[in-house]
């Protein structure tokens, strides 16, 4: 096993070199762009050669415009802030419960006993399936959707957890110990920070279930939300707008993501390269 | 024995799994050590050395039997105690820096202290200007001196090898001996080292056990009386070492191949 280069290499070469890097790595993320452009191109091609029904589909022109119109009025930002609002707090909680949920399973064959028939038995339930109850326990949107977004980020959360610390060697847990590490306190020194990479990636994929979720109980039932305005203008045919407020949704869904992949990254940075998400 | 005696092992016997399909994997093991005394296992593989420094550690129970560290029974891990394995087991989203400084935040030594002691076994172990490196970034030589400097740093007075230099090319771990001998010399320690090397057991210490096919024993002990002053080839080049090291290697071989299976 040789000895690594340093990490810092790339920062500390001669300046030539780290231009190139940073022109090339703008490429990369300007690639990004390409497919969108060129999906975008075709859709208003499809539309302006009238290939399918205006009514149906509207052009990307019209949805553009919409979507203008939409951030011009502001009202989409009240919305986009009550979806946003539902999925976070949903989620927050979502970690709050799942992760310790999920690290006390793995250390404690009793609790995983108890929780693991209940997780088996109820995974495959829609989540959504529960707003018409809910509704009659916390009201319209509100916590209801939030009970909702919670418990469809649990599952995730939960396994993927439960597997980070699982897998955790047990000459780490061993090297703490003897180094009086107090077992009380073995899940915040050694057992959450070696599943740390699991955990990110069980929270990635809650981010995602929690807008999908979220904007879906929306839709059943709700006074405010990206979901609630998709349906009413889906309803009325304005699908223009309809798309438009999608996209709006779309636009925040990715950059949280993305947000979350580079907090993944820096928290992560102890790690091989390679093992990092993208 | 003129020496207290640091580790007690008595009559220890440990079986692996359930009922029906139960492994002996030791059978009355006997041992004793003494204060400062550096104490070798080698046998072949699965004859459960590795089982008996877990149980010295305390992170696996015997079946039978007791084990004492200083008079007192062994039922968990103690500070007392320090491991090191041989894959290392640095934390890895701690720095060099950290990961030595963890026993010692254990012991609620204050950080001002903490950072001087840290800095003192950088610098022994050769590693200054690597305090800010993660793990992943040093080559397994480099993270066996912090496996090392980590164990001597908060002061156990027992330390427990596994296989410490097993994954190491060998002039690494011909550096690593060097080094941990003159760590021995200077602390003092009491050392168990489990290995199946047997010129490291003979270069090392002062007293090699051969263990047994599972269900493993110790059959036979060796006193190592060499004269250590001298440099590394002085000692692996004499007469003396040689002897020795035959005698121990040729006990080790008669159990390899009295294995099931494999006998000639």
């Amino acid at each position: 096993m040789g000895l690594r280069p340093p990490a810092g290499d790339a920062r500390t070469g001669d300046c030539a070199l780290t231009a190139r890097a940073i022109r090339q790595r703008t490429l990369r993320h300007l690639s990004r762009a390409v497919p969108f452009i060129l999906f975008i191109v075709l859709w208003q091609g499809v539309s302006a050669a009238n290939l399918v029904n205006p009514d149906f589909l509207p052009s990307a022109v019209a949805v553009g415009t919409a979507l203008v119109r939409l951030v011009g009025a502001h009202e989409i930002f009240d919305n986009l802030g009550t979806t946003v609002f539902t999925c976070f707090v949903g989620l927050g909680l979502g970690v709050l419960i799942g992760v310790p949920l999920g690290a006390c399973m793995a250390t404690s064959p009793r609790i995983d006993g108890f929780f693991s028939p209940l997780i088996k038995a109820t995974y495959s339930l829609p989540k959504t399936a529960l707003v018409p109850l809910l509704m009659l326990w916390f009201g319209i949107g509100g916590a209801t959707n939030i009970t909702v977004v919670v418990l469809a980020a649990l599952l995730p959360l939960i396994v993927y957890t439960y597997h980070g610390v699982h897998g955790v060697p047990r000459v780490l847990v061993w090297s703490a110990l003897a180094m009086g590490t107090p077992q009380r306190n073995l899940i915040w020194r050694i057992f959450l920070p070696a599943a740390l990479q699991e955990i990110m990636i069980g929270l990635r994929i809650a981010m995602g279930f929690s807008f999908v979720v979220g904007i879906s109980a929306e839709m059943i039932a709700s006074n405010h939300g990206i979901g609630k305005l998709m349906f009413i203008y889906g309803e009325s045919g304005a699908y223009d707008y309809m798309f438009a407020a999608t996209i709006s949704l779309l636009v925040v869904a990715y950059c949280a993501d993305r947000g979350l992949v580079h907090l993944t990254n820096y928290y992560l940075r102890w790690q091989d390269s390679a093992q990092r998400n993208d | 024995m003129n020496k207290k005696s640091k580790i007690l092992v008595e009559d220890v016997s440990k079986e692996f799994g359930s009922d029906k399909s139960q492994v002996q994997a030791l059978k009355n093991i006997n041992l004793v050590v003494s204060e400062g005394e550096f104490v070798s296992i080698v046998g072949p593989s699965g004859c459960g050395k590795s089982t008996l420094l877990y149980m010295l550690g305390g992170f696996v129970p015997p079946s039978s039997g007791r084990l004492l560290a200083d008079g007192q029974p062994i039922v968990a891990p103690g500070i007392d105690r320090g491991i090191v394995f041989q894959e290392y087991a640095l934390f890895p989203w701690l720095t060099v820096f950290d990961n030595i400084a963890y026993g010692l935040e254990m012991t609620g030594m204050p950080a001002a202290k903490r950072e001087k002691a840290v800095e003192h076994y950088v610098s022994l172990i050769g590693l200054k200007g690597f305090e800010r490196r993660y793990p992943r970034e040093l080559s397994g030589g480099m993270k066996q001196r912090v496996a090392l400097a980590r164990t001597f740093a908060y002061g156990p007075s027992i330390l427990l090898l596994d296989e410490p230099f097993g994954a190491l090319d060998s002039l690494t771990r011909e550096t690593m001996q060097d080094e941990l001998q003159r760590l021995w010399r200077t602390t003092g320690k009491t050392i168990v080292m489990v290995t199946h090397d047997v010129g490291e057991a003979v270069y090392l210490s002062n007293r090699v056990c051969v263990m047994s096919q599972r269900p493993g024993r110790i059959i036979e002990e060796f006193s190592i009386d060499l004269d250590r002053s001298g440099a590394r080839e002085d000692v692996v080049l004499s007469d003396a070492y040689t002897a020795i090291h035959n005698a121990v290697w040729v006990s080790v071989r008669r159990q390899v191949t009295h294995a099931p299976g494999i006998a000639p």
